[in-house]
Parts: C-alpha cells; sequence; structure tokens
C-alpha cells in the first residue's frame, strides 16, 4: 500500500500525465445500462423564484408540448429519463451516455479538462457544456451552456432551464454497483429561489442487455399528430 | 522499502503510461488494443467532395437482383417527387430536397454513413459506441456475443454490430440494417453483411475505415471503398447537430453561388 502511494505520484510525473491521485475514485465503473424503475424518483417541489410567473411557466409547458409534438431533440433534463434504459460507457477522455430515444442527444461528460468552454467559443446546447472528475467514490458533473428555447425546458419538480442555469450532478454506486444514484441540483437565481435537488436511483440493467430497435419518431404520423395536437 | 526499489518501480509504471496506456483505474479500452477514443473527422481525400470520395474507388457491381431492387426508404428524407428533375436551379435558389422530418443524424443524414459532422468513438471493455452530434449512435458488442437470428430482429438504421480486434485494427460486423442505398451505387438489405475496419495510422492521428458489404443476392463480388478521417484536436468537443421538423427551411437547400 505505501509502495503504491509513493510510486504511482512518481511515475505519473515521470510519465508526464497528471498525478494519478487527481484521478482518485476513478477505479469506479459506472459503465453499463441503467434503467429508471417507477419508485426510483425523489423529487421534491422547486421553490421558485418570485419573478417566476404562471404566464413563463405555461410559455415552458406549451414549449415542451411543442418539443414533443415535432420529434425535437430533448437535452437536459429528459435525456436522463426518457422510460427506456440509460447506456453509459466510462471512458479514459470522457463518459458517454446515451438514452435510448430518437430524440434524447447523447451526452458527453468530459473528464480530461477542468474548465468549461469559453462562452464566447461555446454554442449553446439542449445538454450542455459537461466536465466531470471524481470525489472519492463520487462522480460530479458540473454542465453550463444550456439552450433556453429549444428542447423540453422543464425540470423535475418544478422550473426550467434558461441560459443561466448551472446543473451539478453526483453519481454513486449503491448496493454492490447494482444500483446508481444520481443526485441532480440546479441552480438559477432567474428560476429558483434555492438550490433545486432531487435524486434519480437507477438499476443495472443484467448483462447480456441489448437495445431494442426503437420507432423512430416521426413529426408527419397523421394519426399521431391528431393525438397530440388535440385541444387541452 | 527503499529509494531504489520506489524509483525502479516508477519507472516501469511511468513506461507503462507513457506507452498509450491511460491512467490507472479508467475504463479504457483493453490494454494492446489500438486508442480510438476521441473525436474523428472525415476527410475529402483531395477529391473535392465527399461522394468523389467513393468514386475513387470501383462503383458496386450489382447482381439483375441487386439492380432491380427498389428502395423503398422509410418513407422520410426522401427526394420529393419530381426533385431534381425540372429545370436548372439559379444560383441563390431555394428548393425543397426532402420532407424536413430529423433522424438521429440530422435530415439526410446516416447512420452508416458519415458526413462531415464529426464521429466520437468511446471504447470500453464490453462495448465500443460510435456516436455522432444528435441523439441515437452504434454499439459494437465487444464481448464476443452473436448476432441474433435475423428473423427476430426488427431491421435498424443501426443493425447488429459485433466486433473484435485484429492487431492495430477493430473489425466490426454489422447485420440487420434497413433497406437502402449505399455508396457507389450499392444497395443494402437486412441480411447483407457489413465488414468495416477501422484501423489506426502509426501516429495515432489517421484512421481508415475499409467498408465492405457481402451480399451474394445484390453484389456479384463484395463491394469495398474507404474512408479517411483525421483525429480531432484532445480538446475539442461534440456540438449539437439542430434540427426542427417544423421549421419550413428545414427543407431546403440552396444552389450555391459560382465560386470566385
Amino acid at each position: 500500500m505505501k509502495l503504491v502511494a509513493v510510486v504511482l505520484p512518481v511515475a505519473a510525473i515521470l510519465a508526464g500525465t497528471a498525478p494519478l491521485t487527481a484521478q482518485a475514485g476513478a477505479q469506479h465503473d459506472i459503465s453499463g445500462y441503467w434503467e429508471l424503475p417507477i419508485d426510483g424518483r425523489f423529487v421534491p417541489s422547486a421553490r421558485l423564484s418570485p419573478r417566476v410567473t404562471p404566464a413563463m411557466i405555461q410559455a415552458e409547458a406549451r414549449k415542451t408540448a411543442k418539443a414533443i409534438r415535432w420529434c425535437n431533440w430533448v437535452g437536459m433534463p429528459t435525456t436522463m429519463d426518457v422510460g427506456r434504459p440509460l447506456n453509459i460507457r466510462q471512458g479514459a477522455r470522457e463518459i458517454v451516455i446515451m438514452a435510448e430515444s430518437p430524440v434524447a442527444p447523447v451526452r458527453h461528460l468530459y473528464l480530461n479538462r477542468k474548465t468549461h468552454i469559453d462562452k464566447d467559443t461555446f454554442d449553446p446546447t439542449t445538454s450542455g457544456d459537461s466536465i466531470a472528475h471524481w470525489e472519492g467514490d463520487t462522480l460530479v458533473v458540473d454542465t453550463t451552456g444550456f439552450e433556453p428555447t429549444k428542447g423540453i425546458t422543464e425540470i423535475p419538480g418544478g422550473g426550467f432551464r434558461t441560459a443561466s442555469s448551472h446543473l451539478v450532478e453526483r453519481y454513486r454506486l449503491l448496493k454492490n454497483g447494482t444500483m446508481l444514484s444520481v443526485k441532480f441540483t440546479w441552480t438559477d437565481p432567474s428560476v429558483f429561489q434555492t438550490p433545486h435537488s432531487y435524486e434519480f436511483r437507477y438499476q443495472r440493467v443484467e448483462k447480456g442487455y441489448e437495445p431494442w430497435p426503437y420507432q423512430l419518431c416521426d413529426p408527419f404520423d397523421q394519426e399521431r399528430a391528431a393525438f397530440l395536437d388535440q385541444p387541452r | 522499502m527503499n529509494a531504489r526499489r520506489i524509483v525502479i518501480a516508477a519507472v516501469l509504471l511511468a513506461a507503462l503510461i507513457g506507452s498509450g496506456g491511460t491512467a490507472v483505474g479508467q475504463q479504457p479500452a483493453p490494454a494492446g488494443v489500438p486508442d480510438l477514443s476521441g473525436g474523428w473527422l472525415r476527410l475529402d481525400s483531395g477529391s473535392g467532395s465527399f461522394d468523389g470520395t467513393v468514386a475513387k474507388h470501383p462503383p458496386a457491381e450489382l447482381t439483375a437482383a441487386g439492380r432491380s431492387m427498389v428502395v423503398a426508404g422509410d418513407g422520410r428524407n426522401v427526394i420529393p417527387q419530381g426533385g431534381f428533375k425540372g429545370p436548372a436551379k439559379r444560383a441563390g435558389e431555394a428548393y425543397i430536397v426532402n420532407n424536413g422530418a430529423c433522424t438521429p443524424e440530422g435530415t439526410g443524414g446516416s447512420a452508416i454513413n458519415p458526413n462531415s459532422t464529426a464521429i466520437f468513438l468511446l471504447q470500453s471493455k464490453d462495448e465500443v459506441l460510435m456516436v455522432r452530434e444528435g441523439p441515437g449512435g452504434r454499439r459494437f458488442y465487444m464481448d464476443g456475443r452473436a448476432h441474433p437470428d435475423l428473423a427476430k430482429l426488427p431491421p435498424s438504421m443501426y443493425g447488429h454490430s459485433t466486433g473484435r480486434y485484429e492487431g492495430n485494427a477493430l473489425i466490426v460486423e454489422t447485420v440487420g440494417l434497413t433497406e437502402g442505398n449505399v455508396q457507389g451505387g450499392g444497395k443494402r438489405r437486412p441480411e447483407t453483411r457489413l465488414t468495416e475496419r477501422f484501423e489506426l495510422a502509426p501516429d495515432g492521428k489517421r484512421l481508415t475505415i475499409t467498408y465492405t458489404w457481402d451480399d451474394p443476392v445484390l453484389y456479384v463480388r463484395p463491394f469495398t471503398y474507404q474512408y479517411f478521417f483525421e483525429r480531432l484536436p484532445e480538446d475539442s468537443y461534440a456540438f449539437e447537430t439542430w434540427c426542427d421538423a417544423s421549421d419550413p427551411l428545414q427543407r431546403q437547400s440552396i444552389v450555391p453561388p459560382k465560386q470566385q
């Protein structure tokens, strides 16, 4: 143990890499298929800022309806709850999250940089710019750079993402690696009085699982359109 | 433990890490395999266009059955009836090119045929992912499993892919693709077998994918062509290819003005 503690940092310096201590916790591997069961959501109501008016909430709901109707990319936070398993793969440079959905963009959680892309360079997206690092046994993912007008902007528990939203996710394996807890915390003074947190607990899907080919979302399917376009 | 032992152990470990391996504990590709993970951008190889790249290779030789096969597609992103048959468009003139529906690859995109949008590879122990800049992506199963019975596998835009490493190459075999056209005049159906050979250049900065389509019903002989890619810088990141089917402009293209 002592040998490892001394040798690893020295070796890292000699190899020209970051000290391995900076990657503490990387021995945890969250790769696999994860599904969100019906009892896997703990979502308190958000404390919304007084500046959030009913008209603003209705406008966000219309945005959601439009995104669903026209098969727009949904983005965060909906990507993490599409009703089918998430495929999470952990690599050396990044972690990729691929939802089984034709409308949920792939998420890239970058392990190889510590700062966000400069605002002057990054074009906001529905998934935002995510950087990640390990803190002990917890993967901490920090996301900014959200696109406020595209996709499903509504956040579980109330509120919605804006250009100034800041999301921190904490991923941790539970129950011998059979469960993955993800705690989401949204901070955005223009929407929330206090940071809004909720937790999803995903179950590991059995080994050998294969996603079944899903139906593509077809905005020109007339039966689908008639269903979604009904007066509400 | 003395200082000499520490130095020797550190040097050995440094050599291991510095030889292209990745940090201890992370989940990279298994040791001894090419490091394909990262972003890759397709090159046009000097032909002036992506179609031209394929034109450098002998075209597909189809059987009579292959020539007579009518590709119905899924009815989306198809050229509208009469499209491209009217009088030539003027420079700057907009015209309708497809019905505007979005696939996970964007309008007119293809999961198998990379265009100017970057591809991103991620190698993990059990799977290699190949994703683009939108939803979905390809999964290459690396655990030795076989393809499922095609009679029970619904055809899909990604098909069913298994992979293995052979020396410095990743070999991927895919079946179960939806009916469709293939570059260079080829065609495909669920039974058609696509073999892709991902080969990394010695400097790690270039990637060649050799595509081979094999189907004795459709092809006189296996149809092969290559695409070439360059590695994106380490600090690059994926964009998001936006597509909105409610936007009429999504259906249009425009005749580019003459270049000076």
